[in-house]
């Protein structure tokens, strides 16, 4: 009867312990390299932006002067921000399971590289960068954008 | 006097013509291949209308939210370089991604795939990564709940191994994409072992 009751018991518990290993909530990125002087804002405060920090929705990165950063996110899409230029992140979403793809990203100011990932090859039409200019959608390529 | 008037009206002159040069806002695009050389398309998309980008080292600039794109014009690569190369050499290195294979329907790793972990290993220190997803996959065919439940228990099995060979746990997250995202794409309900994987992502 123990020993039942103790494998009950353990079975419950690496249950537990198994949902919550994929309950966790994946940021959208990270702040791969930093040159100079980078920034990330969110809704409560600024702080300076190192290498391996974590992005998540929301956010704005900004360089300053003779400064750049490169950013790495969840789906693959790498991106590099040049001198005295600004991004925020908007919808960010790579949830293939629940058909949950979205990349969409706001560009302010300044100069940027970028190389889409899995979601431009998932879904083509939800990858969308805005600019003051206009909307650009992109599908699987390398590109530069600049805003001046 | 009329020497000084004339010097002061040059100054003005100039500075403003410097100040409305630099002050008309535009938004430039350039379309380049990405590093296996494959070029895509980017769809330009304002109140003037949508207007698409297909063609390597393609630029148009526009003007404005009423604007249209201008006439697309292909950069040279000096150009290119000229332009942008202090934002293109600060794009990061693209995620390494290595794919492990189990027996059949079993949680027991290939032993191809076992042979990965020092490379994987290497990549995470070498790349000096804290970021790592582990992602299982299944294929279209079988039951879709017992797919899933597979792919995840073999993603925690290869995370395990990572941890166990000193892989910090926060370095990682572990999901399944089920079915979603295929290496093959193929019909509903077609076996494709290639699809039944586990895929290690190092940032």
């Amino acid at each position: 009867m123990k020993i039942i009751i103790c494998i009950a018991i353990f079975t419950a518990l690496f249950l537990a312990g198994f949902k919550q290993c994929f309950a966790q909530t994946e940021s959208f990125g990270i702040i791969k390299s930093v040159s100079g002087d980078v920034f990330i804002s969110s809704t409560q405060n600024t702080i300076k932006a190192v290498p391996n920090m974590k992005i998540r929705k929301g956010d704005s990165i900004r360089t300053g002067d003779k400064s750049s950063a490169g950013v790495i996110f969840e789906d693959d899409t790498v991106v590099a921000l040049g001198p005295n230029s600004e991004m925020t992140i908007g919808n960010l979403a790579f949830k293939p399971l629940d058909h949950d793809l979205s990349f969409i990203v706001k560009l302010l100011k300044g100069t940027f590289s970028f190389i889409t990932g899995q979601i431009a090859k998932l879904a083509p039409d939800k990858v969308k960068l805005e600019t003051p200019d206009a909307t650009l959608g992109v599908r699987g390529t390398k590109l530069i954008v600049e805003i001046n | 006097m009329k020497t000084v008037t004339r010097f002061l009206s040059f100054v003005l002159f100039f500075s403003l013509s410097l100040i409305f040069s630099g002050c008309a806002p535009k938004t430039t695009v350039v379309l380049l291949p990405d590093p296996s050389g494959h070029v895509g398309k980017i769809s330009v998309a304002n109140k003037a209308g949508t207007f698409d980008i297909t063609q390597k080292d393609q630029e148009t600039v526009i003007a404005g939210q009423e604007s249209k794109p201008s006439k697309p014009e292909i950069l040279s690569e000096n150009e290119i370089r000229k332009r942008y190369s202090h934002v293109l050499d600060a794009l990061p290195e693209q995620p390494k991604h290595f794919i492990l294979y189990f027996y059949s329907e079993s949680t027991e790793l290939t032993p191809k795939s076992l042979k990965m972990l020092p490379q994987i290993l290497n990549s995470i220190t070498e790349k000096k990564s804290e970021n790592v997803s582990v992602v299982g996959h299944t294929d279209t065919a079988g039951d879709r709940k017992y797919n899933l439940q597979l792919s995840r228990k073999r993603a925690l099995i290869v995370s395990r191994l990572l941890i166990k060979k000193g892989v910090p746990p926060a370095f990682l997250s572990t999901t399944s994409h089920g079915e979603e995202n295929p290496l093959i794409k193929t019909g509903d309900n077609v076996h494709e072992p290639r699809n039944r994987r586990v895929e290690v992502v190092i940032r």
